[in-house]
């Protein structure tokens, strides 16, 4: 069920499970201490009244009324004066009537009431309170008879004075009853109904159920909203991201609890989205760019050709025309080759040769190379080159070389020069490429290795696809090197390649 | 009707240059952005095609200093097809612009709109007595009959048309028939009318002595 894949509800039932264990568990010990409080109350009373009919029992009877001053010290109720056995003192008593003094003990009125029987050691009964309730009598004399008077006796008299009798306390129906064996062996039961406190215990119950019913509410509720308060970031969370998965990467998450476990989550998911936002922005503009870049040379072939088209030609205007065209197709031939390296190499999948090789040879090769275009153009290139071995791929570290110099001479001054260097610097390979041109001006300095940078936004020539830079930046850190440029406006570019040694 | 065409590759330039030509307009290049602000600033153009990416001043550094002083219409060739680059060129000032890469067709059809609407025509239809000209078929009917012209003849023609009721004069025709490479030394422009008014009747054209011609 779905219910209970929910985070919040498995939390909510388990909660709840714990809060019922918990209340019922209070409950219940509640409820047990208050029913044994009112029985031990229940049992007090009982027993103080089984004190005085045992008093008044063995006392005299009254031959006149202050009789009630006794010459002799009365024990508090429920005691014995443990001077002997007072059959020695007393006869035993065949009829018994309650007292006027105890009379208040007995309230033969009430059916409710306390209620007592007395039952000589001969087992004839010799007393008993007119509102004992009937139907416990038979009952009474079944069970409550199993101490039959002459065994308790003799149990009694067997040990004197060593165990104390333990008064038995029974419980029928609504009634609760102890019975007593007096030491001269009568048996006393004293009763009372124990409905009012088993009603009040049954209230007390519903109370506690109420209570207890009332706290699981107000804590299902209380947790619930801590619970819901708790996910609400998840949610939040799941709802930016579904929103990011379906496109719009501006999406980020709201972080008002950033403190929080989830608060911290919810940073580097938002930080992880900015960087997705920013490769996903640098891969629609590269792609832009390089759409860009292929108009140019399509817009030369369909003008040209359908200008050829428009009229008859003469051959001479033919072949005008289809040398346009072989140019714009070498030019988007050499911007597809760019685009396909740059790729390559950004996915890692070009396979770079590892072979050691002298750098400074392979720097003298690529000035020879373009030692042509620097004589057209009036440059001298001055090398400084120290023999230095580096593994890596030579073909393209050649090509590094080889557009560095082609740039230096291309936005060099007439007359100008190239400082090529190549030395040992700290453990690396360190080959400087330095012009005396025109130099970039410090806010193009950042972009210089950047996709489709030109300086000055527009095709100096059809050889410059302005992806050069961003080739050589990659190249050389698929190396492991770095490559850097500084510049003064006017008076020189330099450009520093750091690699590896050995 | 003449044209400067502003574009820094060569070949286009070339080509979108000839082809101009060979549909009867004079036609003025530049390969860079400063060259090219200075003929658009200079010269009276019925149209100018200017690029966006230039060496120098880009196209709408250009279109932003002519727009001070000449209300030439100009027509962009952009490589950007974004809507951003189509509303900033349109806002700076351009009457119109065309996506590389673009037919020539397509070139040709907006340039004769934005000329048109530059004069304040709305049709490609114009009557005139019995002459009726379709500026988009370049078709001129003389008497129901379809008239040959050159294309020459029929620049000539477009622009008496679009400047009917106005006296255009020698040193306007000259300027806008013939490009910087014509010698305007030559009566060509008096051969030009003679022929004209061969075909489409004497009366077609007025010639108002020491001002110029005219078209009633």
């Amino acid at each position: 069920m779905k219910i209970f894949k929910s985070i919040k509800w498995r939390l909510q039932i388990w909660y709840g499970l714990i809060l019922v264990v918990v209340l019922a568990g209070f409950g219940i010990t509640a409820y047990q201490l208050e029913r044994n409080r009112q029985f031990r109350q229940i049992d007090e009373e009982l027993h103080r009244r089984v004190g005085v009919l045992g008093n008044a029992l063995h006392r005299p009877p009254p031959r006149r009324p202050d009789a009630e001053q006794q010459p002799f010290d009365r024990p508090p109720p429920g005691q014995f004066p443990d001077n002997g056995p007072p059959e020695q003192n007393f006869r035993p008593p065949t009829e018994f009537h309650l007292p006027e003094q105890d009379a208040h003990f007995f309230d033969a009125s009430d059916p409710h009431g306390f209620y007592f029987k007395i039952i000589a050691r001969d087992g004839n009964e010799i007393g008993r309170s007119t509102n004992q309730p009937a139907a416990l009598i038979e009952h009474a004399l079944e069970s409550g008879l199993d101490s039959h008077p002459a065994n308790n006796f003799d149990q009694v008299s067997a040990t004197p004075g060593n165990s104390p009798r333990q008064p038995k306390v029974l419980n029928f129906d609504n009634y609760r009853e102890i019975r007593d064996v007096l030491p001269s062996g009568e048996n006393i039961a004293v009763g009372c109904s124990i409905t009012p406190e088993l009603k009040e215990l049954r209230h007390t119950a519903l109370n506690l159920v109420a209570v207890g019913g009332l706290i699981l509410l107000v804590g299902l509720a209380g947790g619930g909203w801590l619970v819901a308060r708790a996910i609400k970031p998840i949610s939040s969370i799941s709802a930016t991201a579904v929103k990011i998965s379906a496109g719009d990467l501006s999406q980020r998450i709201d972080l008002t609890e950033a403190e929080s476990e989830l608060g911290q989550l919810a940073a580097v998911l938002n930080s992880t989205f900015a960087r997705l936002e920013t490769a996903f922005a640098q891969q629609k503009q590269f792609a832009s760019d390089a759409a860009h870049e292929l108009r140019t040379p399509i817009s030369v072939i369909l003008t040209q050709t359908q200008t050829a088209l428009n009229r008859e030609r003469d051959a001479a205007s033919y072949k005008q025309t289809v040398e346009a065209c072989q140019r714009a197709a070498q030019r988007m031939r050499k911007l597809i080759e760019s685009l396909l390296a740059l790729a390559r190499l950004d996915a890692g999948q070009e396979v770079l040769k590892r072979l050691p090789f002298d750098f400074s040879k392979t720097i003298s090769d690529c000035v020879e190379l373009v030692q042509p275009l620097a004589d057209e153009r009036g440059v001298k290139i001055i090398s400084e080159l120290s023999p230095l071995e580096i593994t890596g791929d030579a073909e393209r570290l050649a090509q590094v070389v080889t557009n560095l110099l082609n740039n230096a001479i291309q936005y060099n001054n007439p007359d100008g020069e190239v400082r090529v260097k190549l030395a040992a610097e700290n453990g690396l390979a360190v080959l400087t490429v330095a012009d005396t041109g025109q130099g970039i001006a410090a806010e193009d300095l950042p972009r210089v290795f950047g996709r489709f940078f030109r300086a000055d936004q527009s095709r100096t020539g059809a050889g410059n696809s302005g992806l050069g830079l961003a080739i050589c930046k990659a190249i050389v850190e698929a190396h492991g090197g770095t490559i850097e440029v500084s510049s003064e406006q006017n008076v020189r570019t330099t450009f520093v390649v750091r690699l590896p040694l050995g | 009707m003449r044209i400067l065409v502003v574009e820094d590759e060569p070949d286009l330039l070339a080509s979108l240059a000839q082809a101009l030509r060979e549909e009867g307009y004079a036609v003025d290049t530049a390969d860079n952005g400063d060259d090219g602000l200075f003929n658009a600033e200079g010269t009276d153009y019925d149209a100018i095609v200017l690029d966006v990416m230039l060496p120098g001043q880009d196209g709408w550094e250009i279109l932003k200093r002519l727009r001070k002083t000449k209300k030439t219409p100009v027509l962009m060739l952009t490589a950007r097809d974004q809507t951003r680059d189509r509303v900033k060129g349109l806002d700076t000032g351009a009457d119109d612009y065309v996506v590389k890469p673009f037919d020539l067709e397509e070139v040709f059809a907006r340039l004769r709109a934005i000329i048109r609407r530059s004069a304040n025509k709305t049709t490609n239809l114009v009557e005139i007595g019995e002459v009726k000209i379709n500026t988009a078929a370049r078709h001129v009917f003389f008497k129901d009959r379809i008239i040959e012209l050159t294309a020459r003849e029929y620049a000539l023609v477009e622009f008496m048309v679009l400047h009917r009721g106005e006296v255009v004069t020698r040193t306007q025709l000259y300027e806008h028939l013939f490009d910087e490479n014509d010698s305007s030394l030559s009566n060509l422009l008096d051969v030009h009318v003679s022929n004209v008014r061969k075909k489409l009747g004497a009366e077609f054209i007025a010639t108002r002595r020491g001002h110029g011609y005219c078209i009633e």
